[in-house]
């Protein structure tokens, strides 16, 4: 079972890393730009796995790490998307 | 003696036990400030587990088997010469457990320095977190160091690879070996394989050995190890890897020709990449693919978060990073700053011959549009390399238009000792003239840096 992923959020406090929160955010973006549902979700699914690899090794990081993150990653998938995510806050 | 802050846990922090890290932690301890240093892997980093002290070992023991094994010419009769390659990891485990780094947490802990197990990341530009537990400082170090580069080769991850850190601990020598990468690291690992039976291939993208250093000396290492029997194959790309009968076919491109090798392993040195992944975005702190950015006096864009070492260059040397380390020990905590000095740097590539450079290349000095004057003298003319019979090599020194030492370049056995004579000349900016009219003892390796520099 792998150690809980704790998230330091913008106004200090901290909260449990949730992949489906991620999940729900990336598929909106997708959506956003009118990928297909089918397609949304496959980048959803590869962009949250590029995520937890990256907090494999790690225990506590930030709200703000998350997003960095994903955008990245989601930039390689569909960079329409990545722009609607980076400049969106409550997508999902 | 510094008193603990209330704000903060201590007065520095430094990420990485390396000769950076390590070095800035115990200047900062001695001087009464409270100091922690955080590990994620082994205490000590990588010169004395993975990198210079294991390659060395590794490297004596090849040059001793060679030397017992090819002294027929001086009347040593060496017939039946063979090795046990347990014994020479025995030998190299030896030499890494005498560096103390195994007893490095007691070795700190005995200094008051705080030793935290685990991956650092930065909450905000004061604090951090391993493991989940906070820690503020009112100064940080950044000594993470590097880690390997992968290419995008097609095959190359499902094939497998060995890295510097694994073909040190290899329990057998393959029978036949890929080097990708004809850098320090390459060469080294070649001369190693090569030198205990291995069949060693090896690909470099750029069109000559050691491409950071003058070509002469890329190009003469070349023809020393094809004469030893390694395949040197420069200007060239590997394409793909496939795994066939056991076999790894690592498949190549060099200029219009394509090339294929059938080897058992295949090693990677094809360069290293800064950790650069503990949150600096959250700090402030700017970084590019090179690795941290720096200024002169070791502070990164946040003046209060340090660095040194392989994670931010120019150099990825131990003696560069505890450099860089005392500067940013000093700095931290004193108001006149001083400032690191990269001109006088010696490089030195362990091979047979060794390669040692300091100062300024050739190729530097065109490129920067510098005008200067060269010299070269082949070790073969003097006295040392009659009595030793080894006559491979040279020394070349750069001067300015003034005789002023900007740089050279050894190839030669004991390069690596050579060196330092001229990295003290660059260092003062000293003449040519001042290294050749100091009388240099007869027969040394040495007589040939007096020679190049007098016939400048």
């Amino acid at each position: 079972m792998s150690t809980p992923k704790h998230i330091v959020k913008r106004a200090g406090h901290t909260e449990e890393y949730d992949e489906r929160k991620l999940y729900a955010s990336v598929y909106s973006a997708c959506l956003a730009v009118r990928e297909p549902a089918a397609t949304a979700e496959l980048v959803a699914e590869k962009v949250t796995g590029d995520v937890n690899r990256w907090l494999a090794n790690k225990h506590e990081v930030t709200s703000y790490d998350i997003r960095r993150i994903t955008a990245d990653s989601l930039e390689l998938y569909n960079r329409d998307a990545a722009y609607i995510y980076k400049h969106q806050r409550n997508l999902g | 003696m510094a008193k603990r802050s209330n704000v903060y846990d201590y007065d520095l922090i430094a990420i990485g036990s390396g000769a950076g890290g390590g070095v800035a932690a115990h200047i900062a301890a001695s001087q009464g400030y409270e100091v922690a240093i955080v590990e994620a892997d082994t205490i000590g980093g990588e010169c004395p587990n993975y990198g210079c002290v294991p390659t060395k070992a590794l490297l004596t023991a090849a040059e001793r088997y060679s030397v017992a094994k090819d002294s027929q010419e001086f009347g040593i009769r060496s017939a039946g010469v063979s090795f046990n390659f347990k014994k020479v990891q025995a030998w190299k485990n030896l030499a890494v457990k005498r560096t103390g780094t195994q007893a490095g947490d007691r070795a700190f802990a005995a200094e008051g320095i705080a030793v935290i197990k685990g991956r650092a990341h930065f909450i905000d530009k004061h604090t951090i977190s391993v493991k989940a537990k906070r820690y503020r400082a009112k100064r940080f170090l950044i000594a993470t160091g590097t880690h390997n580069f992968v290419p995008d080769i097609a095959g190359l991850k499902e094939a497998g690879y060995l890295t510097h850190r694994q073909a040190i601990n290899l329990e057998r020598l393959p029978r036949s070996i890929f080097i990708i990468g004809g850098g320090a690291i390459g060469c080294e690992f070649a001369h190693i394989f090569n030198s205990f039976g291995s069949k060693v291939t090896m690909a470099e993208f750029a069109p000559y050995l050691i491409p950071r250093e003058d070509k002469e000396v890329g190009q003469l290492m070349k023809a020393v190890f094809e004469r030893n029997g390694i395949e040197v194959h420069t200007s060239t790309r590997v394409i793909k890897v496939e795994v066939s009968g056991g076999k790894k076919i690592v498949h190549y491109r060099s200029g219009h020709k394509n090339g294929v090798a059938h080897v058992d392993e295949i090693l990677l040195a094809a360069g290293m990449h800064p950790n650069t992944d503990l949150g600096l975005e959250n700090a402030g702190v700017k970084y590019t693919q090179r690795g941290i950015t720096a200024r002169d006096t070791m502070q990164t864009s946040m003046p209060h978060i340090y660095t040194a070492g392989d994670v931010t260059g120019p150099y990825a040397f131990t003696h560069t990073a505890s450099y860089q380390g005392r500067v940013a020990a000093h700095n931290m905590f004193n108001r006149q700053k001083v400032v690191a000095k990269y001109h006088a740097v010696p490089r030195v590539v362990y091979t047979n011959p060794e390669i040692a450079a300091v100062g300024m290349s050739e190729e530097h000095l065109k490129h920067q549009k510098i005008r200067y004057r060269s010299n070269a003298v082949a070790i073969d003319i003097i006295g040392r390399a009659n009595t030793t019979g080894e006559m491979t090599g040279f020394v070349k020194v750069l001067v300015s238009r003034s005789g002023i030492l900007l740089g050279a370049s050894i190839v030669s056995p004991s390069a690596g000792e050579m060196i330092h004579e001229l990295a003290l000349a660059v260092n003062l900016g000293l003449k040519a003239d001042d290294v050749a009219s100091t009388i240099h003892a007869f027969p040394t390796w040495s007589e040939a840096v007096r020679i190049a520099c007098a016939g400048i």
